[in-house]
């Protein structure tokens, strides 16, 4: 009885340790090759992003960025070697074509993995970057190439980054450090760097965010005066240069005559002009599809107990929008509402 | 050639970038011109009657001050009728059953059939059965067609209008006020019906807050304790009425529960802000009676009905086995009873209440019935004949106060969900950690609400 008792106990944990697919011994051996992969990955996209600023990274920069002990940094880069990913010089260490286009594979998947978090699941600017950082790993290349189609093949992340292609092509952006814009003249967010996070987290607290238009009232060594979207706000220089923005043309400006539709009043009737450039993804393809085109016309139908959402009829028929969604449409006001429906 | 066909890939590409976000715009737009044409050429509109009187009427439904108060008595008007006009055909039902089932068992005893044989399947599957078939099918027959209506009429994309305020602030979607009036009916149908939730952060919310609308399968357990704890204490004239505003508050606190679970379930595990909410209002329309008897008796009562029924007969075995074994001189259902009475008293119920639950797990609609069947020492389960039986057997007997019944309603509102729903969350989140989540989150609030609510009880009392 104790033989086969034991027997059954010595069969069952030979079968837990080496079962082929949730033993624990295959398990391990999983955790480290993930472990592996994620590390190899981090130490190529932290090259890549040294070759784009005209350096060549370095063991020490590595071990930093890794947060590595220098013998296992050393040991990384020997691997990476080996592989044919990276070419030690005498003045630190460079991509090979096919680490490039690794590293830009890697970058692609963290990008468009917070396009879609941004998007889809609406996560907030601040939490986007972390959550990227641990899916970028595990991702295959057929699953990001499914997630591309499924966004709609973006050409940027939302912090205004481009998205590598899948033949690793990478936009170049043309844009300067938010310091160097000269004084009154209209500027356009195009990109806010994500890193280092607690710098990332001041802009987004300032309420500044990428396609928006902002002006500079203010600059000196201690700190910016910008106005954004009709209020000021202070910022250290430091935490400006994280900021980069171009030149703002007039289809970035908000239509002259034209009012967010969250401010129409009840009852009274708007023709839309256009949707404003931080409704992207999902949400703008939703307000498209309801008919929310230029040209279209809107009444304020329905207003619930506490003013939002309010209801709409466009079209012929009635639709419901939080404000979130209705400040995000620019309509024109009309003076008389006119007793036919146009378009039902 | 093959250079040529990469140039063309490699020119489409370039022209997609530099095609930007607008093309999509001015695509939709142009499509949306031609329709405008072509409706301007045929369509011929003499007035727009109908839309004034809509719009009347979805003035009054969603206004400031009576939308709200508009909506509570609908609810309470639904569950009114339902409590009403289900409780005579339970009684026949369930007398109807046990006769046959008394007349079954004869005839298997004077055919010689050994006494386990007759004991398992009519005092136990048949009797598991019986139980779910008459204490369900008629509240379920009266409520779907009821809940059947309101939906037909275009009632409740105006319910979600409604309560949109307040899903948003719990940083949920508006349309989970939708898939949580589907969770009435049927918790396991609310989780499917999530799949109108685009956002993904969204559904899963709903998904795992759904378990927090009392569904059909407890509602008779609800409605039970209202009928003869809170409403015993008011003139008869008065019961129904009392009875349902006492369900109506159990299911005003559900939604409570929902909301702040959501609320915190949108602050931590599944962070995010409230996404793009477009919800259309679509005119009134006549309800159709066909397809209001077809959805609501076909598709939802048969259906809710038969996976109820087969989860209660290996339910009923399972409580004839227990009650009938016998181990170290008492059943099975006695040491179970035993050893679950500390947790129970804890959180102000008894062990029986909870060997009830556990039992349940498949169907909680059979809670009642087990409960009953272990206080009465019976080897299978009972039937009585009406509510003041069952207060008498509670309170005198095993000592039920106003406490037991309020942290019972408490925890039969809040405890995990039925393995219908487990499974369900499972098939809709393909995800071993959601679905338990979904299971073990409910049973830990019910277990520590009803904790709370126990010793603030008896340091009152």
């Amino acid at each position: 009885m104790i033989t086969v008792g034991l027997l059954l106990g010595l069969a069952l944990g030979a079968v837990a340790l080496a079962a082929p697919r949730f033993g624990l011994v295959s398990l391990w051996w999983k955790f480290r090759a993930n472990r592996e992969r994620a590390r190899s990955e981090d130490a190529l996209k932290h090259i890549l992003a040294w070759q784009h600023r005209s350096k060549l990274a370095s063991l020490e920069s590595l071990a930093g960025a890794l947060r590595l002990s220098a013998p296992a940094t050393l040991r990384l880069a020997t691997r990476m070697e080996q592989s044919g990913w990276v070419r030690s010089k005498s003045e630190g260490i460079a991509l090979t074509r096919s680490g490039e286009q690794r590293a830009l594979q890697v970058v692609r998947a963290h990008r468009l993995w917070e396009r879609h978090l941004s998007d889809d699941a609406n996560m907030p600017m601040a939490r986007l970057h972390q959550a990227a950082e641990n899916a970028e790993h595990t991702l295959t290349r057929d699953e990001v190439e499914r997630l591309d189609a499924h966004l709609g093949h973006p050409q940027h992340d939302p912090h205004g980054d481009p998205i590598p292609g899948a033949d690793g092509r990478l936009a170049s952006i043309d844009a300067v450090s938010l310091t160097e814009w000269p004084v009154g003249k209209p500027a356009l967010i195009a990109h806010i760097e994500d890193e280092p996070d607690p710098v990332f987290q001041q802009v987004l607290a300032a309420g500044l965010r990428p396609a928006q238009v902002i002006q500079v009232l203010e600059t000196g060594p201690e700190r910016l005066v910008v106005s954004v979207e009709g209020s000021e706000c202070r910022i250290d220089p430091a935490v400006a240069a994280n900021v980069q923005v171009s030149v703002a043309s007039a289809a970035d400006l908000p239509p002259p005559d034209a009012v967010r539709l969250s401010n129409l009043p009840q009852g009274a009737c708007g023709e839309v002009v256009e949707l404003g450039p931080a409704c992207v993804g999902f949400s703008r393809r939703r307000l498209l599809d309801l008919g929310l085109t230029p040209g279209a016309r809107v009444e304020v139908a329905l207003e619930t107990a506490f003013g939002d959402p309010r209801a709409f009829r466009i079209r012929g028929t009635t639709v419901a929008l939080r404000g979130q969604q209705a400040e995000q449409i620019w309509v024109r006001p009309l003076a008389e509402p006119s007793a036919t429906e146009v378009g039902s | 050639m093959p250079h040529s066909a990469q140039s063309i890939i490699d020119l489409s590409d370039q022209l997609r970038r530099d095609l930007g976000g607008g093309f999509r715009d001015r695509m939709v737009t142009a499509v949306y011109e031609h329709a405008q044409e072509l409706v301007s050429r045929s369509v011929h509109e003499t007035g727009a009657k109908k839309w004034d009187f809509d719009q009347r009427i979805d003035r009054l439904l969603t206004s400031r001050w009576l939308g709200l108060p508009l909506m509570l008595l609908l609810l309470g008007l639904v569950f009114w009728v339902t409590i009403q006009a289900a409780n005579v055909p339970s009684q026949m039902l369930a007398n109807a059953f046990f006769a046959f089932e008394s007349a079954a068992a004869g005839m298997f005893e004077s055919l010689g059939a050994p006494w386990w044989l007759t004991g398992l399947v009519w005092h136990g599957v048949f009797r598991g059965l019986a139980w779910v078939v008459s204490v369900m099918l008629p509240p379920m027959a009266v409520f779907f067609p009821a809940f059947t209506i309101l939906e037909d009429l275009g009632y409740l994309p105006r319910v979600a209008f409604n309560l949109d305020w307040l899903f948003r602030k719990a940083g949920a979607h508006g349309k989970q006020a939708l898939t949580m009036a589907m969770g009435f009916g049927c918790n396991a149908a609310g989780i499917t019906s999530t799949r109108i939730i685009d956002s993904p952060r969204e559904r899963l919310i709903a998904i795992l807050t759904n378990n927090f609308v009392p569904c059909n399968g407890r509602f008779p357990t609800l409605i039970m304790l209202a009928v003869i704890f809170v409403a015993a204490a008011f003139p008869p004239a008065l019961a129904s009425i009392i009875a349902a505003s006492a369900v109506v508050t159990v299911v005003l606190l559900g939604i409570g529960f929902t909301l702040l679970v959501s609320w915190a379930l949108s602050r931590t595990v599944l962070a995010g802000e409230a996404s793009a909410f477009t919800l259309e209002l679509p005119p009134y329309r006549r309800p159709s009676v066909l397809r209001i008897l077809y959805t609501s008796l076909i598709d939802r009562t048969i259906f809710v009905l038969g996976r109820a029924m087969l989860t209660a007969a290996p339910a009923g075995a399972v409580i004839w086995i227990l009650a009938n074994v016998q181990a170290g001189g008492q059943s099975l259902a006695a040491h179970a009873i035993e050893l679950l009475g500390p947790t129970g008293e804890a959180i102000g119920l008894d062990g029986v209440i909870l060997l009830a639950y556990i039992i349940a797990i498949p169907a909680n609609e059979i809670v009642v019935p087990t409960m009953l069947m272990c206080y009465l020492g019976a080897s299978m389960m009972m039937d009585v004949a009406a509510y003041d039986q069952i207060q008498a057997v509670l309170v005198d007997q095993h000592g039920w106060t106003m406490l037991t019944a309020v942290n019972l309603m408490l925890f039969s509102l809040l405890h995990n969900p039925c393995a219908t729903t487990i499974l369900t969350i499972w098939k809709e989140t393909r995800s071993v950690k959601w679905t338990a989540l979904g299971g073990l989150m409910p049973l830990a609030i019910a277990f520590a609400v009803c904790f709370l609510s126990a010793q603030a009880g008896r340091l009152l009392l």
